[in-house]
């Protein structure tokens, strides 16, 4: 018996239905289009993602930032060099500007950041589906100085390749980025707390000071 | 690509936030006003120049003929949101729509590639003088990006005609 599963980049895979039991359980879901009355009862509607990162994994090191320096010059910097021999602190947000992110995510984490400096964390960035000026922007607005390293993933490549994309295209938003805060020692993830989507509960700063 | 005569296309564009959806055709219906597009929010030639110009020549361009001032360029609503209040647009007046997933700029034949730039493709700076969802002038710059004839007083002549 096979259930057909759309994953919300519109790919669809015909998986046996005990796998789509197996893929939930392991923290996959997916839209099943009901093949046929008998296709599991336990079939929920949720969206797909692939498999994120997680504790243990390295962060993919050649993929590159862009951001605005403290003289207001363009740079660009590959995750190696940003994460290599060092405690760093990967915000992720589903976008610059938005209310969540500007209003209690961003913020809290600004607010610790004296605090998480302090228990040996090297860097702390901020990381979204965006460009580099909007983050830049942002930041201003937002009041980070040079607390808070913002990153551009414009095209969402270290998104998709640590396998934390989210559709919000019916949101108006395009691909995004899940909420979460990860901790990365050497670039290998130490700790991840990773939002099923946009939502706030266990990607905050107080979290990550817990895990430090 | 669009041009001198052609209709405006029927996009819906996000205003303010990403769920509200407006008709760009409902703004222009029987009115003369100005549409112009920029590149992307935030981004210099946009913020110094382009968008800065129709804040401060509003009043002027208002008197000339131009009944609503729209500015789009492709990115989210939110963004365009904060834009317009950083420069100044929004209290101006100026309707800071956002084209979020570059439909208006494909319907207008105004696909700007910067992909590698700003990572994804964006719209070609332009101005136009719309009259009754009718584009009745149109200034693409010539290498989509440059600040010369989309600029505010260009377009001002092109109002009174």
């Amino acid at each position: 018996m096979t259930a057909f599963a759309r994953c919300t980049a519109g790919a669809i895979a015909i998986v046996p239905t005990r796998r789509c039991a197996a893929l939930s359980r392991r923290g996959h879901s997916a839209k099943f289009a009901l093949a046929g009355p008998r296709v599991a009862r336990s079939a929920q509607l949720r969206t797909c993602s692939v498999t994120a990162i997680s504790v243990g994994d390295k962060v993919p090191g050649d993929i590159k930032f862009n951001y605005f320096d403290a003289e207001g010059n363009m740079q660009a910097v590959a995750v190696d060099d940003l994460t290599k021999g060092k405690k760093v602190v990967l915000i992720g947000v589903p976008g610059a500007f938005t209310p969540t992110c500007s209003l209690k995510h961003l913020p809290g984490f600004l607010e610790k950041a004296d605090e998480l400096k302090s228990k040996g964390v090297d860097t702390i960035a901020c990381v979204a589906v965006n460009d580099a000026f909007v983050m830049d922007a942002w930041s201003k607005s937002v009041g980070t100085d040079d607390k808070i390293m913002m990153l551009a993933d414009g095209s969402a490549d270290f998104t998709k390749a640590i396998g934390v994309e989210l559709d919000l295209s019916d949101k108006g938003l395009g691909i995004r980025s899940r909420r979460y805060a990860m901790l990365l020692e050497d670039g290998a993830v130490k700790e991840l707390n990773l939002e099923e989507g946009g939502a706030f509960t266990v990607s905050s700063a107080d979290e990550i000071l817990s895990a430090l | 690509m669009a041009k001198e005569g052609s209709p405006l296309p029927q996009v819906e564009l996000q205003e303010g936030a990403p769920d509200n959806n407006v008709k760009l055709t409902d703004i222009f219906k029987g009115k003369k006003g100005i549409l112009f597009g920029v590149p992307g929010a935030f981004t210099p030639g946009c913020s110094k120049t382009h968008l800065p110009g129709y804040v401060n020549d509003y009043a002027k361009l208002s008197e000339a003929g131009a009944q609503v001032i729209v500015c789009v360029s492709v990115n989210d609503a939110f963004v365009m949101e904060a834009w317009g209040k950083q420069t100044g647009a929004e209290a101006k007046g100026i309707r800071m729509l956002a084209d979020t997933h570059g439909e208006l700029a494909k319907a207008l034949g105004l696909e700007l590639d910067m992909a590698k730039a700003l990572g994804m493709n964006r719209m070609k700076r332009f101005s136009a003088v719309i009259e009754d969802n009718k584009i009745k002038s149109l200034n693409v710059e010539p290498d989509g990006k440059g600040t010369t004839c989309s600029l505010s007083n260009a377009i001002m002549s092109q109002l009174k005609a």
